[in-house]
């Protein structure tokens, strides 16, 4: 009640300072049960060269499809320059989606934040935000997140990213006209999935989705990854 | 405080009447995206919050550089020197590595505290670093030492009580560059002054290698309900310089 009040404007006033006035100890936010993604989690299966959720490549147009085929034949070659991580650069979203590293997220009533272990990268996902329109955004990696709860479904509309990246280790391409969409959800207490659509007019003939899901990790802790070190996490996998 | 009023038209200002404050402390420049002052619980110290008057020489209750050891002086000239032959030693932040504790607190940038059931979260924008502070556990026994290092949390009344230790050796204690060593053990007393406007942190650095005994610093941070932590990659020279907290264009 108390945190909730804080970022309630003008309406609420009145009843807000006059319920905090009353607090006594410190009123930590807990969600509903089957909105509490709170925890660590990992995702499962490989996702290097992510499908539709039928399983089939994405809807390239043909100038994509060029691109991502290039991309196919320099990570096989070994010299996958396209690939941002390789420089320590992020993986951008929605690839760090889909790297073998776990997630901790943290709940607010006014913002989902999700802390990456790889790169020790954040993403706030705002849930008191209306997107800015996208072509007066200044693009970068991770874009920007808003959301909002549909029934015990977190939907969240990302946008504002530079073309640097790509979807996926395979190299997926984007632009910067990417839409992305996400539907997470628990599947049972230790389960949450998402499920995200790409929407790409300049990269993908029509918007396309594939399916993750993640599995809870009690008692895990994230562990400090620092690529620009000599991290043996980070030399261990590619994801 | 032209763009403050400006806002205080649109209906805000009848929040800060209600409140019974006054204008906010720092620069608020922005749009308002929180409460204009912090939860009234003391415990509540989540939000995004900004350094007050940034000195890249930690602000030590000494006014002065901390008592070194022999082993401590030495290191400090060996870097001054190496500094002044043109040649300085980068350091974890030139390396694009986490800052550190306690420099990471000393940063002119903003940080965001979130609290959830059992941890207490910093994000901060500088080269998006994330601190992790356990509450109510025990360190683990004999941490491996890490450029952020293991902290854990506590309440004594209404001050937040972070103990870190398990550091490494390769940050320094400020931007200027006071060395210290893996023994450092830094205890931090935080707490919400000024009505919930701004932020204490009195931090006690102690280093028996380095330093011949513990010693302060204290840093404010002014509640910033206008800002969102923004993206800052350090690998590509972080490309955007917040001017008062806000992200602009270089």
């Amino acid at each position: 009640m108390i945190r909730n009040c804080r970022f309630k404007l003008a309406l609420l006033v009145g009843v807000c300072v006059g319920a905090a006035g009353l607090a006594g100890a410190q009123a930590i936010y807990t969600p509903p049960p089957a909105r509490n993604f709170e925890g660590v989690w990992l995702i499962q299966g490989d996702h290097s060269a992510i499908r539709t959720i039928a399983g089939k490549l994405p809807p390239l147009t043909s100038a994509a499809a060029a691109r991502y085929a290039a991309a196919v034949r320099a990570r096989k070659a070994g010299k996958p320059d396209f690939d941002t991580i390789q420089t320590c650069k992020p993986h951008g979203f929605p690839r760090i989606l889909f790297a073998a590293y776990p997630i901790e997220i943290l709940q607010e009533p006014t913002q989902v934040t999700f802390i990456h272990e790889i790169h020790h990268m954040p993403r706030m996902v705002y849930l008191d935000m209306t997107l800015p329109k996208l072509d007066e955004m200044d693009p970068n990696w991770m874009g920007l997140s808003a959301g909002h709860w549909d029934g015990d479904t977190l939907a969240v509309e990302s946008q504002g990213f530079n073309d640097l990246t790509t979807l996926d280790a395979a190299g997926l391409p984007h632009s910067t006209q990417m839409q992305i969409s996400e539907r997470l959800r628990k599947l049972d207490a230790d389960t949450l999935e998402d499920v995200i659509t790409v929407t790409d007019p300049k990269t993908y003939t029509k918007p396309w989705s594939t399916r993750v899901t993640y599995r809870r990790q009690p008692g895990l802790r994230l562990k400090e990854y620092v690529c620009t070190d000599a991290n043996p996490e980070a030399k261990a996998q590619t994801p | 405080m032209r763009k403050l009023l400006r806002w205080f038209t649109l209906g805000i200002g009848t929040l800060v009447t209600a409140a019974g404050l006054a204008a906010p402390s720092d620069v608020v420049d922005g749009p308002l995206i929180r409460a204009p002052v912090s939860s009234s619980d003391a415990r509540d110290l989540s939000g995004v919050w900004f350094i007050r008057l940034y000195n890249p020489q930690i602000n030590s209750t000494l006014g002065r550089l901390p008592p070194f050891t022999e082993r401590g002086k030495a290191a400090w000239d060996a870097r001054v020197k190496a500094e002044k032959d043109g040649s300085p030693i980068a350091d974890a932040s030139s390396y694009c590595w986490p800052h550190g504790v306690p420099r990471v607190m000393n940063s002119p940038y903003p940080l965001q505290i979130i609290q959830t059931a059992g941890e207490t979260v910093i994000v901060h924008e500088v080269a998006h670093n994330v601190r992790h502070i356990y509450m109510d556990q025990s360190h683990p026994q004999n941490p491996a030492a890490s450029f952020m290092g293991d902290s854990v949390g506590h309440w004594e009344g209404d001050t937040l009580v972070v103990d870190t230790i398990g550091l490494n050796d390769r940050t320094w204690i400020d931007e200027i560059g006071v060395i210290h060593g893996k023994q450092l053990h830094v205890i931090e007393r935080i707490r919400k002054i000024e009505g919930g406007q701004a932020l204490e942190n009195l931090i006690r650095i102690e280093d028996r290698e380095y330093f011949t005994e513990p010693w302060y610093a204290r840093i404010t941070y002014a509640w910033r309900p206008d800002l969102r932590i923004a993206e800052y990659i350090c690998e590509e020279n972080n490309r955007n310089m917040p001017v008062s907290g806000h992200t602009a264009e270089k």
